[in-house]
């Protein structure tokens, strides 16, 4: 204790020391490194969402030269628009269908990757192919592999003799559902696998070799021990499915403009025809608001996981 | 030399550099033609013997047709409109409450425009009594037949009946393989209304009518409409088919039929691959009639050209009205619209190119060509919109043409409460 007191004794406190200094002093340089990036996000990100925040209270069509206040008519417009709703319907299939295809796919995948075989090294690089294309050109690629006149799918069928004459999958409900949703799970693999892929390399082996000695087959080392051990990032990669297909505007407008009819008019392309086809801003900018409260929930998920160090 | 002096010198060339690209043109112009593969080089040429005559400089901006709405929308809500723009005549309606717009009656004069433009042209160009735009070429749209599907199909005469067209299909569709016997336009609703309002005016029907007033739902509405589902139910139409892919399919003689603008010629030439050797194929016919005796219809079609100055103020002097100027002048009109198979707009010109055999023929079969009746209005997108949906929902089997008539009045109906009509 004597050692201490005459320790303080020898390097005297100023009266004018600031407890606080120091971290004071962090967090001010904390905060000029993250200027940056704030500055970017308001210029980029939170004017616009704030602007088209304010143009939802406004009527604004392309015969306006200015706004016009009409407080929440565009929501009440909203509420019995059907098609606002059915966009509503149509984002949810979408979202359900390609997250759930992806994660199964990706995790399959992550699966197959993780055995060792030849080759493996280069099939793994090879899988992140539809990662590196840009979304367009995949859309593309799928646009040609279902088109009805000159497509992939058609001219194998029908060199199988599965059917008699071209079908026009682009032109029905399901099948251009199908052709969206099959072109995002395509796009998304590679990710979900990666995220898949690095918790399976952290799973112990010693582990799985045990209940192989105890007889377990595969699909009980996947449900009893693999699983249970990816939940953390199963979690994760749910949400930012869920995050991303919501998001989802290029592939799907590239590939069937959202159509046929108004059969793959997710919120983003609603969005898209409201504000460039039929030039109402204002309620463009409504339905861009609902679709942001849409995508809050997943994203408070996410960030709850973040910070919560899950 | 030290770090801050490098520093400022590199500012001072940027700057310098910087200064000359804003400097680098006289006036700016947005096309849609520009942005066509078969179409660029010509208006290059316009522009570079403009840059030769006047010694002022144009900045091209391509926009593809299908963009161009959405460009000049952004470009008017953020003030960087360009100085002159390629409008289709059907779009003008929507863009008539711009305030940049010019009145081109105060910039040349009514009287001069008047005399020297043809009136069928210049009239696409006026609203409510402003001249808002000036024609760059016109013409209409009508059907265009392949002389050599028909040929191996064994058709000698182009059908003059609808019922004579629905054989001549059969005949495409049972002769040549892998064929769209009619390329109707199935996707895209701006492609789709065309080929509607044709079928519909061809049965006797209406959408709208001259004061307003949605009148499709009719019998003879729900008429064109079956028979449009009637050829998808047959395979003589397909579906995936925009006015472009119809424009490759007649080209590669895998379509025999499809509606579009006589500038279809330059299209077919390029997409054929034979270039002028093609001109033989191309064959522009009266569109079917109901019943023989009935007047054959077509639509009024041109390219317009829209001048953006701030508070709509402009004068002759200007460089973007000596760009105008010139566009209009006998040494462009009586090439330019030639060489894209389009009629020009001036008196003058159309009288020079009078004896053009294809143009000839183009109007002869095309006979008087009625004004578009959904573009007219300021609504004109929505409507489009709303036409495109139900007439593609029963084409696809998603709904009865019955059903799609009866949404397409409701829904029609609404959008036109708040409607303008352009005169």
């Amino acid at each position: 204790m004597a050692v201490i007191e005459n320790n303080t004794l020898a390097y005297p406190v100023s009266p004018h020391a600031n407890r606080g200094g120091l971290k004071a002093g962090q967090n001010r340089i904390g905060l000029l490194l993250l200027l940056p990036a704030a500055v970017a996000f308001a210029a980029v990100i939170l004017y616009p969402f704030l602007s088209a925040l304010g143009l939802s209270l406004f009527e604004y069509t392309v015969e306006m030269m200015e706004p016009r206040f009409i407080g929440f008519e565009n929501f009440v417009k909203i509420a019995s628009d059907p098609d606002v709703w059915a966009a509503f319907w149509t984002t949810a299939i979408y979202v359900a269908l390609t997250t759930t295809g992806t994660l199964v796919a990706g995790l399959g995948w992550a699966l197959i990757m993780n055995q060792p075989f030849a080759g493996r090294a280069v099939l793994r690089s090879l899988s992140l192919l539809p990662w590196v294309l840009p979304s367009t050109v995949s859309a593309f690629i799928w646009g040609w592999v279902f088109n009805s006149r000159y497509g992939v799918l058609n001219a194998f069928l029908m060199e199988l003799g599965l059917i008699d004459y071209p079908q026009a999958w682009l032109s029905t409900p399901e099948g251009a559902m199908l052709a969206v949703v099959l072109t995002k799970i395509w796009l998304s693999i590679p990710l979900f696998m990666s995220f898949f892929l690095a918790g399976l390399q952290n799973l112990d082996k010693e582990q799985i070799d045990a209940a192989r000695v105890d007889g377990a087959g595969n699909w009980a080392v996947l449900r009893d021990h693999i699983l249970p051990h990816l939940r953390p990032v199963l979690m994760i990669v749910v949400v930012l499915g869920v995050i991303g297909n919501l998001q989802q505007f290029d592939t799907i407008y590239a590939l069937t403009g959202g159509g046929p009819v108004r059969a793959t008019t997710v919120l983003s392309v609603e969005v898209y025809r409201r504000a460039f086809e039929q030039w109402d801003i204002g309620f463009a900018s409504a339905v861009g608001v609902l679709w942001v409260a849409a995508l809050l929930p997943p994203a408070f998920l996410y960030l709850r996981m973040l910070v919560k160090g899950n | 030399m030290n770090t801050f002096t490098r520093l400022i010198g590199t500012a001072a060339v940027a700057l310098a550099l910087g200064s000359g690209a804003a400097k680098a043109a006289d006036l700016s112009f947005m096309s849609f033609t520009y942005a066509e593969e078969a179409n660029k080089a010509i208006v290059q040429g316009v522009l570079d013997n403009f840059q030769k005559a006047e010694k002022l400089t144009v900045e091209p901006l391509g926009f593809a047709w299908g963009d161009m709405q959405k460009n000049i929308f952004l470009r008017a809500r953020s003030k960087t409109l360009p100085d002159i723009a390629q409008l289709s005549e059907r779009w003008l309606p929507t863009f008539a409450s711009l305030d940049n717009l010019v009145d081109l009656n105060t910039v040349y004069g009514k009287d001069k425009l008047e005399a020297a433009f043809a009136p069928d042209a210049l009239a696409m160009g006026n609203i409510n009594g402003k001249q808002l735009a000036l024609p760059l070429l016109s013409g209409s749209i009508g059907m265009v037949a392949n002389k050599e599907v028909l040929a191996k199909a064994g058709i000698n005469d182009a059908p003059k009946t609808v019922d004579d067209f629905k054989k001549a299909l059969v005949a495409v569709r049972d002769k040549v393989p892998n064929s769209v016997p009619y390329s109707m336009a199935t996707k895209n609703n701006g492609s789709i209304l065309i080929d509607f309002m044709v079928w519909n005016w061809v049965h006797g029907g209406r959408i709208i009518d001259d004061a307003g007033k949605v009148v499709v739902d009719s019998q003879k509405s729900r008429d064109a409409l079956t028979f449009m589902v009637g050829l998808m139910k047959d395979r003589l139409a397909a579906p995936e088919i925009d006015r472009p892919d119809s424009r490759r399919l007649l080209a590669q003689g895998a379509s025999a039929f499809y509606l579009d603008a006589p500038q279809t010629r330059t299209f077919l030439r390029d997409f054929s691959g034979k270039g002028q050797a093609f001109d033989a194929n191309v064959l522009p016919m009266p569109t079917p009639v109901l019943k023989a005796g009935d007047k054959p219809v077509s639509v009024q079609w041109g390219h317009l050209l829209v001048q953006f100055a701030n508070g709509g103020k402009a004068k002759a002097d200007d460089p973007a009205d000596k760009f105008l100027t010139y566009i209009i002048s006998d040494k462009v009109q009586t090439d330019l619209p030639l060489k894209m198979s389009a009629l020009p707009v001036t008196k003058s010109a159309r009288a020079a190119v009078a004896d053009d055999a294809y143009l000839k023929n183009w109007s002869a079969a095309t006979g008087d060509a009625r004004r578009n009746e959904v573009g007219i209005w300021s609504n004109a997108a929505d409507l489009t919109n709303i036409i495109g949906e139900e007439v593609q929902g029963a084409l696809l089997g998603q709904k009865s043409a019955d059903d799609a008539i009866k949404s397409m009045q409701a829904r029609l109906t609404t959008s036109m409460e708040k409607a303008k009509k352009s005169e």
